[in-house]
């Protein structure tokens, strides 16, 4: 374990929680962070709804894919083993795991994943949604991870509670709905910008993210006003 | 497992819609929202940033009068509801804050019969059709769980709006159903990508790409899944436009 990038990647994420934040942004960099510092291939993370489904916030690829893989866990998953028994699940090696979760372990094999780690969100006695993890190589993940991993989701679960348009809002059920909207907000702004300069849904989100910080514009609010037409987005930093 | 708290109100819902012995309307999301809340009436006004906003329906005379008072006057919570986003909750139309945010409209409405009003931004993404305003003849503090079940409500309401509410339950099914939302980012992504094709706006775009789910007999995230790979395009003159 590189101290150092640990010690540097606690500093970044704490630097980032600043007033005026945007989440989806803020998770992103998260999910970026894990993979490099677990040592992960992918990295997501997942928030109930307020009907208890999981739905993907961030994710370290934008991938259609990837993002199936991850909400398939609403049927059968590591994911939603952690977060229905509030409890971290790791399985080192998923060979030989079909027989407990027979599509999701066949899912993520298609993809080339054999390691996953899922880390609850607690909040106070309540779980809130769950950071998961995948790995192209068995035995990434091990009683060792968790605690690095649980400090990461941990990071992710005070990021809700912080976001900006919801401060006024001391309701957890509508922080996460906030939360859960802006997602929705990305997602659109991601297929009209993709459509119009044809390219792929991760080169849209890594455009809008760049715009965004190029023009200290919270991404959320920028991927409002581009879906909405009032914010046309000039010349756009190379993707 | 429990009915989650979607499913629940869906079936209040479709049961409003059964007892009036008509097809599921956002009237019926005001009916079943007064009879599990502990609210005296309900109201939903249309709104948009770009055209005038107007009152859909209403449960009672009270809350028909504030849907209208806040559309003329130009303020109270449904207005900053829609503006931020966020829900508005007043649990006393007579205290202070109320009447320093909304001076005329704060007095009118307590003219009015109103003692608190919560105000709940329908929105799914950029799609914000409007707000559902609930109100109370004394003041009234909501529950968590109580406002969780108000926002479900207006959840109701804006899949009502966009014609994708299903309830199902022994003996009734209403709505076409869509896959459990696995593929929700697709047809998110679609519906911006159909924004750009057909150079409209999000609900409309969102609306054109169900309509042609239903024509086809195909589920909504099955055509999202071709839109976004590319497979099948919506050319904007091509054919006419069925949702108008």
């Amino acid at each position: 374990m590189d101290e150092q990038l640990l010690a540097r990647t606690f500093v970044e994420l704490a630097d980032n929680l600043v007033a005026d934040f945007d989440l989806i942004d803020f998770l992103r960099l998260l999910t970026d962070r894990c993979v490099e510092v677990l040592g992960a291939g992918a990295a997501g993370v997942l928030l109930a709804d307020r009907n208890g489904e999981l739905r993907v916030m961030a994710a370290s690829d934008e991938q259609v894919r990837l993002l199936e893989l991850f909400q398939l866990q609403n049927d059968e998953g590591p994911c939603l083993e952690c977060f229905h028994g509030n409890t971290v699940v790791t399985v080192p090696d998923l060979t030989g795991q079909a027989h407990r979760w027979p599509r999701f372990v066949r899912q993520a094999r298609l993809r080339g994943f054999t390691g996953v780690q899922a880390l609850p969100m607690r909040l106070r006695n309540e779980v809130v949604g769950a950071l998961n993890l995948f790995s192209a190589d068995p035995g990434v993940f091990g009683q060792a991870t968790a605690p690095l991993g649980q400090a990461l989701a941990d990071v992710a679960t005070i990021s809700v509670l912080q976001q900006r348009s919801a401060a006024r809002s001391t309701l957890l059920n509508e922080q996460l709905q906030t939360a859960l909207n802006s997602r929705v907000l990305i997602e659109q702004a991601k297929g009209k910008l993709s459509e119009r300069l044809d390219i792929d849904m991760e080169q849209a989100f890594t455009a809008l993210r760049g715009y965004a910080r190029a023009h200290n514009r919270p991404l959320s609010e920028l991927a409002r006003a581009f879906v909405d037409g009032t914010e046309t987005l000039g010349p756009l930093p190379s993707s | 497992m429990p009915m989650n708290r979607a499913a629940r109100i869906a079936i209040l819902v479709a049961e409003e819609a059964g007892r009036r012995g008509a097809t599921i309307a956002v009237v019926d999301v005001c009916t079943a929202a007064v009879a599990a809340l502990p609210v005296g009436g309900a109201g939903l006004s249309a709104m948009s940033p770009t055209v005038a906003s107007y009152p859909l329906c209403s449960t009672d005379d009270i809350s028909e009068q504030l849907e209208e008072l806040q559309l003329t006057l130009g303020e109270g919570p449904c207005m900053d509801a829609f503006t931020r986003q966020t829900s508005v909750s007043t649990a006393d139309l007579r205290g202070g804050r109320a009447q320093v945010r909304w001076p005329v409209f704060a007095s009118a409405a307590a003219e009015a019969g109103a003692g608190a009003v919560y105000s709940f931004p329908l929105q799914l993404g950029a799609i914000r059709p409007g707000v559902l305003d609930l109100y109370a003849p004394t003041p009234l503090d909501l529950s968590p769980d109580e406002l969780a079940d108000a926002m479900g409500f207006a959840d109701s309401a804006t899949q009502v709006l966009l014609g994708t509410l299903t309830a199902r339950r022994e003996g009734l099914t209403i709505g076409d159903g869509d896959a459990p939302d696995g593929y929700r980012a697709q047809i998110d992504q679609a519906s911006g990508m159909l924004t750009a094709q057909l150079g409209v706006g999000i609900e409309q775009a969102f609306l054109r790409l169900r309509a042609y789910a239903y024509a086809h007999g195909e589920r909504l995230s099955a055509v999202a899944a071709a839109v976004v790979d590319r497979r099948l395009r919506f050319p904007p003159d091509d054919e006419p436009d069925r949702t108008a």
